[in-house]
């Protein structure tokens, strides 16, 4: 539905019916918003004051700062911050390059495509877990690759609890390529083909039309799949906890064992404020630079 | 799928052909192989390096797997989540889906940012907060609760579906149908139902696929005493020592029915309906 039609659409309900239909709108609405509205707010409110010592689990209630004193000033914590931000930074970019030159790709006309088009969704439902254990049986240590490569005499580097991180990032892509694929491919469908079609015959190269065209206006797509790749790589346990380095462990990981191990809410609480708040902090640099772009923008 | 670009020589077209369902064959299908005969491992021989090919195969870790109880009950309570799951996202998403999809609402991009929040949030941090809540309140360790923690992750892919199939039916068609003379019954009959029963489908397996991936919530509200299959393969993965053999035979009885829900839904599903799922904005 266009904004238009919805504007016509509007002005027509509310003028025939008024208080009933936003009665209704609220009945329909209230099981799926109500319940994350709820699952949502309860948890982050109940963090924010577990963090400050408050209502904590265990522990009697005191208001204090030393948690976040902790954070800030443990090495070992803060070391852990910026790991699990690397990781996930390097995923993200990592992914939007590749996935955007192979949806680019996948808009060529060739045999086979549509076979292709099926198996790059594998990974959207390999479990995290499953995923991490198929990396690690072709690049770990012992791996295909390693026995492939041997006869060669080449010998394979270990990516496997290694300080790098690289066997996370690459168990990360592996996941995460596939759903930007995907919801770029989604975008760049959406795309009028007699645009394309019109440029093509004022006589502009394929790759006029992908810099001018196809680029443009695919990259809300592409941008809202970075940040979706960000925060998942950046809050992600399983994957860091299962083939990590013993130093540094990604945020998320340092924060589970806290709570798990040590049964201390309180600190894992702090990570986890720490966590949004970053979180936060792209998703409004996110929207300030699309506003900025939208700006920019030829009408 | 559009096409915006053609390729004239043939022998160019195949040899792109070939590279590409080369690296995707090498990519997504290969390392399932390797996984099959990971399970398929003698463990009285074992599959050492170099060798590419383990020298002999066994149904051994199959049988001693399905000998103990674990793998079936993990299965068993697995599953059950899952249906669970997806039962409670279809209650509060399809109510939720329609009024997003279909009606004009004042504060659309607000709700719409609501649901979405869930997977804006890092899920370690849900995870802990929802953990924490949910002992609280008894739900920790119980089945109820893993299956309200997973519904608050699954739930935002399922509204979304919803109500991108159900905004995706045109009105012209709907009042087309009513100026003709359909009444509401053959309306549903003929128009709604074909038009939205293949989103609807997707929205469901997708749902289920969700839980049954889920690890971290699961995880710190379901542990130690409700084991999905995700939490039997970390332990053999990273709990306990490693048991790569173990772990391969997990991962196969998670992955035989993701797969064959992903090509029956790939079957049935436009990719827009996908892409809004994973939250193409």
């Amino acid at each position: 539905m266009t904004a238009s039609t919805q504007i016509v659409f509007r002005r027509a309900r509310r003028t025939r019916s008024g208080l009933g239909e936003v009665w209704a709108d609220i009945l329909l609405l209230a099981p799926g918003c109500g319940f994350l509205l709820l699952a949502m707010v309860v948890p982050v409110v109940q963090l924010g004051l577990a963090s400050l010592g408050l209502f904590g689990l265990g522990r009697p209630s005191q208001f204090t700062l030393d948690n976040y004193a902790q954070v800030f000033g443990d090495s070992l914590l803060r070391g852990g911050f910026f790991f699990s931000l690397r990781i996930a930074l390097a995923t993200m970019v990592v992914s939007v390059v590749v996935a955007t030159l192979l949806t680019a790709l996948l808009q060529i006309d060739f045999p086979g495509r549509r076979l292709v088009s099926v198996l790059y969704k594998i990974p959207l439902v390999v479990p995290s877990l499953v995923a991490a254990f198929l990396v690690l049986t072709m690049i770990g240590p012992g791996g295909m690759a390693a026995r492939l490569l041997a006869p060669l005499h080449v010998t394979w580097p270990s990516f496997v609890h290694d300080q790098s991180g690289i066997g996370i990032v690459i168990v990360l892509l592996w996941h995460n390529i596939p759903v930007t694929v995907l919801i770029v491919s989604a975008v760049a469908a959406a795309i009028p083909r007699d645009l394309v079609d019109a440029a093509r015959n004022l006589g502009a190269s394929p790759w006029r039309v992908f810099r001018h065209i196809i680029g443009p206006l695919c990259a809300p797509g592409i941008s809202a799949a970075a940040l979706l790749v960000f925060i998942d790589s950046f809050g992600t346990y399983a994957i860091p906890s299962l083939i990590g380095p013993a130093y540094p462990r990604a945020i998320s990981v340092v924060m589970t064992t806290e709570f798990l191990q040590h049964a201390n809410w309180g600190l894992a609480s702090a990570l986890g404020v720490v966590l949004i708040v970053t979180t936060a902090v792209v998703l409004v640099l996110y929207y300030r630079l699309m506003a900025r772009l939208r700006e920019q923008a030829p009408a | 799928m559009n096409t915006f670009w053609f390729i004239r020589s043939a022998r160019l077209r195949w040899l792109l052909a070939g590279i590409v369902i080369g690296g995707a064959a090498i990519v997504f299908v290969l390392p399932i192989g390797v996984a099959i005969l990971w399970s398929l491992v003698d463990p009285a021989v074992g599959w050492f390096p170099p060798d590419v090919l383990p020298s002999s195969l066994s149904f051994a870790n199959w049988r001693a797997l399905l000998a103990v109880p674990e793998l079936a009950d993990d299965f068993t309570t697995s599953f059950t989540v899952a249906v669970l799951v997806t039962l409670l996202c279809a209650l509060l998403g399809l109510p939720t889906g329609f009024a997003l999809g279909r009606r004009p609402l004042r504060l659309r991009r607000v709700l719409e940012l609501l649901v979405l929040t869930p997977l804006m949030m890092p899920s370690v941090v849900l995870a802990t907060g929802l953990g924490s809540v949910f002992i609280r309140l008894g739900l920790g360790q119980t089945i109820p609760g893993v299956v309200l923690a997973q519904t608050v992750v699954v739930l935002p892919y399922m509204i979304r579906i919803v109500a991108a199939t159900l905004g995706g039916v045109p009105q012209d068609v709907i009042d087309a149908a009513r100026n003709l003379g359909a009444a509401p019954l053959a309306l549903t009959r003929y128009i709604l139902v074909p038009m939205v029963v293949p989103g609807l489908f997707a929205g469901a397996l997708l749902a289920f696929i969700g839980s049954l991936e889920e690890f971290i919530l699961t995880f710190v509200v379901g542990m130690p005493t409700i084991q999905t299959l995700p939490m039997l393969l970390w332990s053999y993965l990273g709990g306990r020592s490693s048991f790569l053999t173990y772990a391969a035979v997990v991962s196969l009885t998670l992955l035989v029915p993701t797969l064959t829900m992903l090509f029956v839904v790939e079957r049935v599903l436009k990719q827009e309906y996908l892409a809004a799922g994973f939250g193409k904005a």
